[in-house]
């Protein structure tokens, strides 16, 4: 059991290394407990409430009045000011004041009374495309309540049941399956999660082989390197890295969801059986991304802005059916876009394993070719040693 | 030695640091070139299109097969497969084969023609937000529709033109305005910020290590000498090269948004290259500025990942800071990158006058500031300070 004792003693060594290191640890443990919480706490609001806009009412009616109140009325819009006409409501919004328009045109009452088609125009700044959603879902919220009011008083003597079956001969309901209320938190947080425990575990394991490897600069000894075989150097160092991920993923996989309220309807098997594989998949990933460490730092500035494209090529955002073939073909190079898409699916959708099934596969694959690539780095990086 | 020959011999030192390290090539020029193409080939369609949709049709009539092959003509929906029933419909969304789909029951067909209102409903999954919301529009759309062509018809039976029969069918229409944007290219939203905050980032991170790794290898002396041990121009000597590669990349950046896809420029170039200029610096601001406040090439790191990472989110490109928690809002000013996108929207997006945003030019320049804070203290570790290993 020599190999055993080799290894667990790589172990007890990678461990300390790990946790003794201050700039290790920040990735380690700072970094995966800081930032769910950062990001949880950014988009607790989960929508856009109550978007600034203006009012122009050139018909100033009481049927306008009405629309304008309602839409008032409504989570989406506040009408924070009326405006005479489009010049004072531009100037507004370039002031930043408000950053939509409702705009109720002369005719508005008159085209309705005589059974002609009235328009209401909205305008929206489109620094971002919540403003427009906001303004666009409220207004069309009023318009559908008012225009059945309105073909209601056109057919008097009609029940209510008539009226809608003229406006709706096939009526149509809305079932929103996952994240129902669109919410920003819920849609982006399980991506930003399975994106940090890949990230952090990559810069920090890039700085351990760094520091390692600036030891073997000064010549200083490393004695828990002696004498072992590349194996057991993989092995003890695979299962220390493992260990402490194990707990960061319980971390932000468990915990985190369920302190800040997302959606969590996981089968805790399930969970299970994805996110170990998930973590060793990681685990021999960032053994082999730190091949390329030469000093401590210079990793760190060569892999933190990869996490973005990442997390875009994940299909998280841009819809992964959409990602064109040759990103498609690089984001599968990275666990990360199977951990990010089959923990959506397990803890949102509560998907069975049966149902990651492709992405479950993919990280076995990953596994066994990263563990044998891992071995390939250790023999070259502490091979030389066993000569020595 | 003038000041302008010091300054000078310290930059030609850099130039040649910066030639001798591929870390300097791959984090100048190649990380952002390669992040660059990335976002822009990612999302060279502007909006998603043909997003995998399925169709549970029971009734399976020539009316409801219509119906579904119009929905299948809409930009964003594409139908590839048909389910027998809904659970099955539900799974393939569990399995992420189709972001939404449509339900037509038995007896649709039939319940319209005579008159008993029939449902027929959409599921989409929220999970994946764009996709998501992109499924529900066309959606919903293609349900109005039907119900207004079946309405129209009973009304052109009866008699009514076309006018009439929409006056009657919807008295009141929304006309949207997407000001400036008018085909809600996702692109321009993230591209814009995207591209300069990854620049952002990698300058940062640069900014530090170039500086750090002076004390590490114990040259910040020599680097120090060349200055007369004058801290300001021994800093105006080093970087002056980043900036010019920095705003080269920048310029790349710019023509790859505003040349090559043509993303709205309503106020001319110039603006928009100060911006980038303003960017750049309060960027190496920022680093100088974490050198000085922490004494370790790896705290310094940590904090302008940390920093930069959380650019992207707060600047609130994506997500508007009108719904972010007060104390979030109020720290967002301490970041570049909200700065310039508030700029960016008011110059390149809608074309205003400078003076509306003048706060945020203010911000940018505040960040030049920042290492005039620091310099002494930079000064001391830079000739005191030993590298601890």
């Amino acid at each position: 059991m020599k190999w055993l004792r080799n290894s667990i003693e790589v172990f007890i060594y990678e461990l300390k290394c790990a946790l003794l290191d201050e700039g290790v640890v920040v990735f380690f443990v700072i970094v995966p407990l800081l930032y769910p919480v950062l990001y949880a706490y950014l988009y607790s609001n989960e929508n856009v409430r109550e978007v600034a806009t203006l009012a122009i009412d050139n018909c100033n009616t009481q049927l306008s009045r009405e629309f304008l109140r309602r839409a008032d009325a409504t989570g989406d819009i506040e009408i924070v000011g009326h405006c005479a006409e489009m010049e004072e409501a531009k100037e507004l919004i370039n002031q930043h004041q408000a950053y939509c328009i409702i705009y109720i045109p002369k005719d508005f009452e008159k085209n309705i009374v005589e059974f002609r088609q009235s328009t209401v125009e909205l305008y929206a700044d489109m620094g971002s495309i919540m403003y427009y959603k906001g303004v666009l879902s409220g207004c069309t919220e009023v318009s559908l309540d008012m225009n059945n009011e309105i073909k209601a008083q056109r057919l008097p003597g009609a029940t209510e049941e008539q009226i809608s079956t003229f406006q709706y001969p096939i009526k149509y309901e809305y079932v929103p399956l996952t994240n129902t209320q669109s919410g920003f938190a819920t849609f982006i947080i399980p991506g930003v999660l399975m994106m940090i425990i890949q990230q952090t575990m990559i810069l920090g394991v890039g700085m351990m082989a760094g520091e390692e490897r600036e030891k073997n600069r000064r010549h200083e000894a490393q004695p828990h390197i002696i004498g072992k075989n590349p194996v057991e150097m993989l092995f003890g160092k695979a299962s220390a890295i493992f260990l402490i991920y194990v707990l960061v993923a319980t971390y932000v996989a468990c915990i985190v969801p369920v302190l800040f309220n997302l959606a969590h309807i996981w089968h805790w098997q399930t969970l299970l059986a994805f996110m170990l594989p998930y973590v060793l998949s990681c685990t021999f990933f960032s053994i082999i991304i730190s091949a390329f460490a030469h000093d401590r730092e210079s990793f760190i500035i060569m892999f933190v802005f990869v996490s973005i494209p990442l997390l875009f090529a994940s299909g998280i955002s841009w819809p992964g059916s959409n990602v064109p073939t040759f990103w498609k073909g690089f984001s599968w190079l990275f666990p990360s876009t199977f951990g990010v898409n089959g923990f959506v699916r397990i803890s949102e959708m509560g998907a069975t394993l049966n149902d990651v099934q492709h992405e479950l596969s993919a990280l076995w694959i990953q596994i066994v070719a990263y563990g044998i690539i891992a071995y390939l780095v250790c023999k070259r990086t502490y091979g030389k040693h066993l000569w020595e | 030695m003038s000041s302008i020959s010091q300054v000078y011999e310290i930059s030609k030192r850099e130039v040649k640091r910066l030639a001798a390290r591929p870390i300097y090539t791959f984090c100048m020029v190649i990380a952002p070139v390669a992040a660059f193409l990335f976002f822009t080939t990612l999302m060279g369609e502007g909006l998603p299109t043909e997003l995998p949709a399925g169709v549970v049709d029971e009734d399976n009539t020539s009316v409801t097969r219509e119906v579904i092959r119009n929905l299948d003509a809409f930009q964003q929906t594409n139908i590839i497969e048909h389910f027998p029933d809904v659970a099955s419909a539900r799974k393939a969304i569990q399995q992420g084969k189709i972001y939404s789909f449509y339900y037509i029951p038995k007896g649709t067909t039939r319940d319209a023609i005579s008159g008993k209102q029939p449902t027929v409903s959409f599921y989409t999954t929220g999970s994946y937000l764009v996709a998501g919301s992109l499924a529900y529009r066309d959606m919903k759309m293609m349900s109005e529709l039907a119900a207004a062509g079946i309405g129209r018809e009973t009304l052109y039976a009866k008699g009514y033109t076309e006018d009439q029969a929409m006056a009657v069918l919807q008295p009141i229409k929304m006309e949207m305005h997407a000001i400036n944007n008018p085909l809600i290219n996702y692109s321009v939203y993230l591209s814009n910020i995207l591209l300069p905050g990854v620049l952002m980032l990698l300058i940062m991170q640069v900014t530090i290590y170039a500086i750090y790794v002076e004390l590490k290898e114990e040259t910040s002396k020599e680097w120090l000498d060349l200055a007369g041990n004058d801290i300001v121009k021994a800093l105006i000597g080093k970087l002056l090269p980043h900036v010019v590669i920095w705003f080269i990349m920048g310029i790349f950046c710019f023509s790859i948004l505003y040349e090559w896809w043509k993303f709205p420029l309503h106020s001319g170039i110039g603006p928009m290259l100060l911006a980038l200029l303003m960017l750049i610096n309060a960027a190496l601001g920022f680093g100088i500025f974490l050198c000085g406040m922490l004494p370790s090439l790896r705290w310094a790191l940590s904090l302008a990942t940390l920093w930069g990472v959380l650019s992207f989110p707060i600047s609130g490109f994506s997500f508007p800071q009108i719904a972010f928690p007060a104390p979030l809002k109020a720290l967002s000013w301490l970041f570049p990158l909200r700065n310039y996108y508030l700029i960016y929207v008011d110059q390149a997006l809608n074309g205003r006058p400078m003076y509306y945003s003048w706060i945020n030019w203010a911000v940018m320049i505040a960040f030049l500031g920042l290492p005039i804070m620091v310099l002494g203290r930079l000064k001391k570790f830079l000739l005191e300070y030993h590298y601890t290993h």
